[in-house]
């Protein structure tokens, strides 16, 4: 560091620590997130209790598995509409294969397989042949769907073995096994997003393709393999879900998307790629979803929750925008 | 006599701490093509954007019919009659060429097109030309040579009196060529004066009325063509003391390293034999079109070499089947674009060195960021790459600096053969001779090394052979010592279409 520098380095110390703040995602929706918590427990006697924490944690952990790899995807500049659907598909396939005699691992591992090969043919239409990710997968995103609805003929599959309830209802000290799932599977993909020498090439591809081409990384092959984890991650989350319900629900996760894509953002994920960390969409995630929290324990009505949802994501991106402009 | 239609007088403008203009004078009378010539980097390109209010002067003064005016911003230049057709061609693909035309001033009736009415106005200005195109046409269903007329024909339509053509030869066959020569020859006795930059001395001399020399930023002479020469206006372009590295440092090369062999496509004898061996720095010049970028591209496995030619590695004959197969065998590729193509902006500094080698800097798949760190620390030494920080974005860096940083990222995976485009892309004095000479290190380190640049004393200062190439064939391979900057420019040109000093 040169002299010139360091001599202007204090007079700049204030606002780069305000800076680094903003800039710094997680710490920005931890402050939030708490002041949230804060707030609710003053303003509602319910809401600071073991059983909303537990309603709380066990309806967003579907959302926070499908966030994770929707952050994967963001990162290396893709993008998939299509995982409400597939978790609404693998939810029910894992109950019609349950209920067509099929052992509880075969079950699931036919549905998991199943998320794979629609991932893998968003991530071939997409890098191979070239369409554009938000055209792929809204195209797979209706076809899983109305897949899951011939399947059942619009109805939910019920009567499933009690022994594939475990999942959905078990506890594992204190915390339901859905939360410690979905925990786990932030903290594994968060560091492997950081320090992972194959999940680094995300980011450097999402930053500048044809840069990360030239720099000799297997572009296509990566994204691929993004968009085979997104329909995978989808898949168990709908697998899960399925365990919860007892049920096959065809019409699960409508419009989840939406919901992780927003998560995603606000935790500092870009559409255009190349930033964004596993633990800011969780972050996200949680935000949402104590906002929803907070709304209902207030009584405020289901539409109205869309209505501040929608809001919160173009504000928390609006933000950004700003502070970034501010820097250049 | 009536004042020039255009007189420029003391134009100075600075970027940073570069100049890229110093008092430059220049003036445009009606009915005249004033050609602008000059190497890359000599300020042809500034005094267009500063024409075309792109950007603004520094110093200086503008005339049009002896008024003084301001042009500071693009719209400002088009209602004072100046029009830019830029080599970057700015139509829209999809649309018709009438569209194209009259882009934002399609003749309406209750906000609705009045479609024939647009054709028959878009005839109306192409056919005094001789230009005959379906203008109901998508722009991009035409050839190139017939995109750049609409080009020319939509600056016409703002009723242009001043026409800036910026290398508007440079993508044409030469019957297009001609017919545009046809037009800028009918333009003139409308008295639209023109201001033509071109790198081919030919066309020049072919087309111009007057021709001005610019080097690094000042004006070097300005004569009527009839009495100057293309030598003297070559001389004027170059003429300057270089210090080379190759002679000093040149040491007797290794075995051929890449070699590209055959005679190449369809019937016509193209000649195109290169070998570059370890420890030599081979330069290749070649104007635009000379399609030396090309001929790096199949190189490095990025497209297939041309019909009838086949890539050599180490002496074996090899397919590349990609930049990945190339990188394998040791070859690597630095991009001249270092924003689009070459560096990961956004990201750090760490970040954009090891990407070539994300493999070596992990074990089991983990990245150890302490040695990578410590790698791109060592690297930002060497090449003396300043940086804020090792986790600074790589876009706070200057674009020396970004330049350094390229080639070092590239050499992190520690090649045997490097292919190098534009090295030393818009950045100052002092990051190019750093640059220059770390290639020459690399060559002493028995790398073998193929330099693309347009920029003629950079190949003469690192190169110890220097390879010309026109219109997709090599035209001469020789020493840099027996090369004149004159002899390539002329071998580049194909001015007397002489083969000079072919190597044995």
């Amino acid at each position: 560091m040169s002299v010139d520098e360091v001599g202007r380095w204090p007079s700049r110390v204030g606002s780069r620590v305000l800076r680094r703040f903003v800039e710094t995602r997680e710490l920005t929706l931890l402050v939030l997130i708490v002041a949230i918590i804060v707030g609710m427990s003053l303003a509602s006697p319910v809401f600071l209790s073991l059983a909303n924490f537990r309603a709380i944690a066990i309806g967003m952990a579907p959302t926070v598995i499908i966030a994770v790899g929707m952050t994967v995807l963001l990162v290396s500049g893709g993008f998939d509409l299509s995982v409400g659907s597939v978790l609404a598909l693998a939810s029910t396939v894992t109950a019609l294969l349950l209920l067509s005699g099929a052992s509880i691992p075969l079950a699931i591992l036919g549905a998991l397989a199943l998320g794979v090969i629609i991932g893998l043919a968003n991530g071939i239409v997409v890098t191979r042949i070239g369409v554009n990710p938000l055209v792929a997968t809204l195209g797979s995103m209706s076809i899983a769907r109305g897949i899951a609805l011939v399947l059942t003929e619009g109805f939910s599959l019920i009567n499933l073995p009690p022994a594939f309830g475990w999942a959905g209802r078990a506890e594992i000290l204190g915390l339901p096994f859905l939360l410690w799932v979905a925990l786990a599977l932030v903290v594994v993909f968060d560091l492997a997003m950081r320090h992972g020498s194959f999940f680094r090439q995300l980011y450097y591809i999402g930053s500048n393709e044809k840069a990360a081409r030239l720099s000799g990384l297997a572009v296509d092959r990566v994204r691929t393999l993004a968009y085979m984890l997104s329909g995978l991650l989808a898949a168990l989350a709908g697998v899960l879900l399925a365990s919860r319900l007892m049920s096959g629900t065809p019409t699960a996760g409508n419009a989840l998307e939406l919901q992780v894509l927003a998560a995603a953002v606000i935790g500092g994920a870009s559409l255009r790629g190349g930033e964004g960390t596993v633990l800011g969409a969780f972050l996200g995630v949680v935000f949402v979803a104590l906002i929803n929290n907070a709304m209902t324990m207030l009584a405020v009505s289901i539409y109205w929750q869309m209505i501040v949802t929608g809001a919160v994501l173009v504000v928390a991106v609006a933000l950004d925008m700003l502070v970034r402009r501010g820097d250049e | 006599m009536a004042a020039p239609l255009l007189d420029l007088s003391g134009i100075t403008k600075w970027y940073g701490t570069t100049r890229a203009l110093g008092d430059v004078d220049f003036d445009l009378r009606q009915g005249e093509v004033h050609a602008l010539v000059g190497e890359n980097g000599a300020g042809k390109s500034t005094l267009l954007a500063i024409l075309s209010g792109v950007v603004a002067p520094d110093k200086g003064t503008i005339n049009i019919d002896g008024r003084a005016v301001t042009i500071d911003d693009p719209s400002r230049a088009q209602a004072l009659g100046i029009s830019t057709v830029f080599q970057e061609l700015s139509l829209a693909g999809a649309l018709t060429v009438a569209e194209n035309v009259f882009v934002g001033r399609a003749p309406t009736a209750c906000g609705v097109i009045r479609w024939s009415e647009l054709r028959r106005r878009t005839q109306q200005i192409l056919s005094p030309f001789g230009i005959e195109i379906d203008v109901g046409r998508p722009v991009d269903r035409l050839p190139a040579g017939t995109r750049q007329l609409v080009e020319i024909a939509k600056a016409l339509s703002l009723d242009a009196r001043i026409l800036l053509l910026d290398e508007p030869t440079s993508a044409l066959t030469s019957d297009e060529v001609a017919a545009l020569f046809d037009i800028i020859t009918r333009l003139k006795t409308r008295g639209i004066g023109i201001v033509y930059v071109s790198h081919h001395m030919a066309e020049v001399f072919r087309i111009a009325d007057r021709v001005t020399v610019l080097r690094d930023g000042r004006r070097m002479t300005t004569r009527a063509v009839t009495e100057t020469s293309i030598d003297d206006v070559v001389r004027a372009m170059v003429g300057r003391n270089l210090e080379i590295f190759a002679a000093e440092t040149a040491l007797v090369p290794g075995p051929v390293a890449l070699a590209v062999r055959g005679n190449g496509a369809k019937g016509k004898s193209r000649h195109l034999e290169l070998e570059i061996r370890f420890g030599e720095v081979v330069g290749l010049a070649g104007l635009m079109g000379s399609r030396r970028s090309e001929l790096a591209r199949s190189l490095v496995g990025l497209r297939q070499p041309s019909g009838g030619t086949a890539i050599e590695i180490k002496g074996r004959p090899t397919r590349l089947r990609g930049l990945r197969d190339a990188m394998a065998r040791g070859i690597a590729y630095v991009p001249d674009d270092r924003k689009a193509e070459g560096l990961f902006l956004s990201m750090s500094v760490t970040d954009n060195f090891v990407v070539t080698a994300l493999r070596r800097f992990a074990r089991l798949g983990w990245i150890e960021r302490a040695a990578a760190t410590a790698a791109a620390g060592r690297a930002v030494e060497r090449f003396r790459i300043r940086v804020p920080s090792l986790a600074a974005a790589a876009g706070k860096l200057s674009g020396g600096n970004q330049q350094k940083l390229m080639l070092s990222k590239w050499l992190a995976s520690d090649p045997a053969i490097v292919v190098i485009d534009e090295p030393t892309k818009g950045v100052d004095v002092e990051a190019k001779r750093e640059i220059h000479k770390e290639i020459r290190r690399l060559a002493a380190a028995g790398k073998a090394i193929l330099l693309i640049s347009s920029d003629l004393p950079e190949l003469f200062t690192i190169s110890d052979r220097i390879v010309v190439m026109r219109e997709g064939q090599i035209v001469g391979d020789l020493p840099t010592r027996l090369a004149t900057e004159e002899s390539v420019m002329a071998l580049a040109s194909g001015i007397g279409h002489k083969r000079e000093g072919e190597a044995a």
